[in-house]
């Protein structure tokens, strides 16, 4: 089956058909779910070459669970954020802190270069502000603001409930905010506000 | 937090979405020959061979799978006949257990062995 034919397939579905020996199906789940998984890994990890190893392995797992998984249990998203998790948390205790002028992964500058580079510093301070977070609120306010994900759902990936995702959202943010608010200048919000 | 740390944290968000890590082509033919392997593994498995699903039984058909199938039956239709053939015409050594006037019933208590003689007095029925 041609890959376009299967990008309206949902994930869970696409796995009952990867079990079943469909090579396309293994094919429209890895690129489907790879850059998600990686994103995801990456910015829990800071570091690239970590979050490769993390994005193989939680495809790996996926793999694995294919022939038990039941379609309509959970979604397959949900799980692999879950499974990320606990890859980034184990390989976060293991490591060593990591440095705090650690370099940006290098990034897409399709766009116009001012604004390429002007992006690349805001993420890169991000991040940096990220990786100083504990280990839960950095884990929320990912889910919540960079993969875009309901409070429900992260509470469902996070095993706790809606009311604890708020919590931690609030105190990540505010963590962030003051953690960020330094450094507005010299990463172009005071031209905004001009 | 007022409201320049709320625009300021959006633009960040929004700078970090949009440039979000991508699989390098090497790491995506990494993830590709882990499916095949596994594929090819699970492939290999053969599925574990479950009992075929029972047949929706009918009554009758529980009936004779609860008696014992055809050897249980075979001896409950031997133990049915000859206890019919006693009632009907008694062998002379029962003569003297069966006083006229009285019935005798033949109740077949365990068709794989011998069979019972019970004698109710027809005034105790």
């Amino acid at each position: 089956m041609p890959l376009d034919a299967m990008k309206d397939i949902s994930d869970d579905a696409l796995l009952v058909l990867f079990a079943n020996g469909d090579r396309a199906a293994a094919r429209a789940l890895t690129l489907r779910l790879t850059p998600r998984v990686l994103a995801h890994a990456q910015r829990l990890l800071g570091n690239a070459a970590e979050a490769e190893d993390v994005a193989q392995e939680a495809m790996l797992r996926l793999w694995k669970v294919a022939p038990d998984w039941r379609q309509g249990d959970a979604k397959v998203t949900t799980w692999l954020y879950r499974v990320v998790a606990n890859l980034c948390t184990d390989r976060l205790r293991k490591a060593r802190p990591l440095p705090l002028d650690a370099a940006p992964e290098p990034l897409d500058t399709a766009q116009g270069a001012d604004a390429a580079l002007q992006g690349a510093a805001r993420v890169d301070a991000l991040q940096k502000a990220l990786v100083r977070l504990p280990r839960r609120q950095r884990q929320a306010v990912v889910l919540r603001h960079l993969e875009d994900l309901g409070n429900p759902e992260i509470a469902g990936i996070m095993e706790i409930s809606v009311e604890a995702v708020e919590s931690l959202l609030t105190r990540g943010r505010r963590a962030l905010a003051a953690e960020l608010a330094g450094r507005r200048a010299e990463l172009g919000f005071a031209d905004e506000h001009e | 937090m007022n409201d320049d740390d709320i625009t300021a944290l959006k633009a960040h968000f929004e700078a970090a979405r949009s440039h979000a890590a991508r699989p390098s082509e090497a790491l995506l033919a990494r993830v590709l020959a882990d499916a095949m392997q596994i594929q090819e593994e699970q492939a290999e498995t053969p599925a574990p061979q479950g009992r075929a699903p029972a047949h929706e039984a009918g009554f009758w058909r529980q009936v004779f799978q609860g008696l014992g199938g055809w050897p249980a039956l075979t001896g409950l239709a031997t133990a049915t006949v000859v206890g019919i053939w006693i009632g009907a015409s008694p062998p002379s050594g029962l003569e003297g257990y069966l006083a006229e006037g009285e019935a005798a019933f033949v109740v077949d208590l365990d068709p794989w062995d011998a069979f019972d003689l019970a004698s109710v007095m027809e005034g105790a029925m």
